[in-house]
């Protein structure tokens, strides 16, 4: 202990592990150009920081912040995972805060229905799979009406279920009024008709599903005939 | 000159923040801790690894690349059956273990924080704060040395009959690092929470006690007093201004290093994410054993 920090009596007010004076000196020097190229890189680094955090601000960034960050910072800040806003808001009380779930049944199947996530799951898994229905749900209601992930899903649970007809509802709880029970009925966010035929993938996006028309499925081909 | 002195002031502060040599324990201390954090983390994919990812999984990788970002890449994307998408898995975490006990860290650090990325990328809409800070408090280890003490590679070397570990700028550069990032999400996190109508009239902490995340029961106590939810809210708030704060003054950086641990892992819990306040909590780790530089940079 001595050895290692031979002023730690003269430096008791600072951290445990803290380097003293003499003991910084025994590390080789950096050279000038070391030091030039390091405090390029980390002032890159603090200004790629800064723009990421104005970028990703859920409050919208400005479009020469968008331009800057986009061109500039993102190829290099968004493969390593740094490219983050930190905007954690935990909650702005809107009725997008609160805990969101997926359920998908298959109209017309005896297979009982999936709810993700699943009753008596639990920490980081049920807060993945609760994320993920409040992806579907933000994806839903973007105008340009891709739903790319509710179709990127409909393979998955369409297997899943067994059904090539499915009814993909997110829903979510809503917040109680302040002092009132913190449970009330969940409210339905998003609802998504996923169903496969002859025709392809079919995405309907409805109020009321009923009011389809039913499923056709092609016959089976006949061997033999035909060509 | 008084432009003149400004600069030298800033270029010696400079200095003194990136390139005082700083000795491996303290970012040993935050590798072990982090590595944990990660190791929990990664584990908690584990379950659903097949039914996200699989051949036949939910989130195919064609779906996930038109939803993410055209930067993001993940080496799961190549995994075409469930045996390769287990094996990176499992590759991912056996660099979080070496990382964690300090095992060939220089090549397990890059590895670790590759690997984690990649998770991450490959189902970005599954990531949460928790994920964030992990993923950069995994690359501040890479830029260290955070496996010369406190770690296996240590023993290791030991045995070789090697000597001390020496202070390092590159640990020192790690450590700042934590530092800049601690104050920085802190700060951000706050500014995002003010921009909120419920963290000026008291009812965030509420509101957060009625998900379905939060482990304890606060709900029935807020509910029985509003005094008591407008207290933690705004307590909440003044932590991470405080927090902020505290880490940009060198001579408050032990208290607030202190501070941020207990504070950070209750705003975890009262927020229903506790690995969020975890991850943080090894960012105040990082604010505690950073040492206060000493004299000058070596020249």
């Amino acid at each position: 202990m001595g050895r290692r920090w031979p002023d730690a009596r003269r430096d008791r007010g600072a951290a445990p592990h803290a380097v003293t004076a003499s003991a910084e000196h025994r590390a080789a020097p950096a050279s000038d150009a070391v030091r030039g190229a390091v405090t390029l890189a980390l002032a890159a680094y603090l200004l790629g920081l800064l723009l990421s955090i104005a970028a990703n601000s859920s409050s919208g960034a400005s479009a020469l912040v968008r331009a800057l960050h986009g061109r500039l910072f993102s190829p290099w800040m968004v493969p390593p995972w740094l490219d983050l806003g930190f905007d954690y808001g935990l909650t702005r009380g809107l009725p997008e805060d609160a805990d969101h779930r997926l359920l998908v049944s298959g109209r017309g199947a005896a297979a009982p229905a999936l709810e993700f996530p699943a009753t008596g799951m639990t920490g980081q898994r049920a807060a993945r799979w609760r994320r993920l229905a409040r992806a579907v749900a933000v994806d839903d209601a973007d105008p340009s009406g891709t739903s790319v992930l509710a179709t990127g899903m409909a393979e998955g649970l369409f297997s899943r279920v067994g059904a090539d007809d499915l009814e993909v509802v997110v829903s979510r709880d809503p917040f109680p009024e302040r002092g009132t029970a913190p449970r009330s009925t969940p409210e339905k966010v998003s609802t998504v008709r996923l169903r496969r035929g002859p025709a392809g993938l079919q995405l309907i996006r409805t109020s009321d599903p009923e009011e389809l028309a039913p499923l056709l499925r092609p016959a089976p081909p006949l061997e033999g005939k035909g060509r | 000159m008084a432009f003149s002195s400004a600069g030298s002031a800033i270029a010696a502060a400079w200095e003194r923040c990136w390139f005082v040599p700083a000795l491996p324990r303290p970012l040993a201390i935050v590798r072990i801790l982090a590595g944990t954090v990660a190791l929990a983390l990664w584990w908690s994919w584990s379950a659903d690894l097949n039914t996200w990812f699989g051949p036949d999984g939910l989130l195919p990788v064609g779906a996930v690349r038109e939803w993410r970002s055209p930067w993001g890449m993940s080496i799961l994307d190549l995994a075409r059956s469930t045996v390769v998408v287990r094996g990176l898995y499992l590759a991912i975490g056996a660099a979080l273990v070496c990382l964690t006990v300090g095992l060939a860290t220089p090549l397990a650090a890059p590895l670790a924080a590759a690997g984690f990325a990649s998770l991450l990328h490959r189902a970005p809409m599954l990531a949460g704060p928790a994920d964030d800070c992990t993923a950069v408090l995994l690359w501040c280890l890479v830029v260290g040395r955070s496996g010369d003490d406190l770690s296996v590679d240590r023993r290791l070397a030991i045995t070789r009959g090697s000597g001390t570990p020496q202070p390092g700028i590159r640990n020192r550069i790690a450590l700042s690092l934590l530092l800049v990032h601690a104050a920085v999400i802190a700060g951000a996190a706050l500014l995002a929470q003010l921009k909120a109508d419920v963290w000026w009239d008291g009812s965030a902490a509420w509101l957060l006690s009625a998900g379905s995340a939060v482990p304890v029961q606060f709900a029935t106590v807020f509910r029985r007093s509003e005094y008591l939810s407008d207290a933690v809210t705004h307590a909440i708030a003044l932590f991470e201004g405080a927090f902020t704060l505290g880490v940009a003054v060198p001579a408050l950086r032990r208290v607030t290093g202190w501070i941020g641990i207990v504070g950070w892992l209750l705003v975890g819990v009262v927020a229903g994410e506790p690995w969020w306040g975890a991850a943080m909590a090894v960012f105040a780790v990082a604010v505690l054993v950073n040492p206060p530089t000493i004299g000058r940079p070596s020249e």
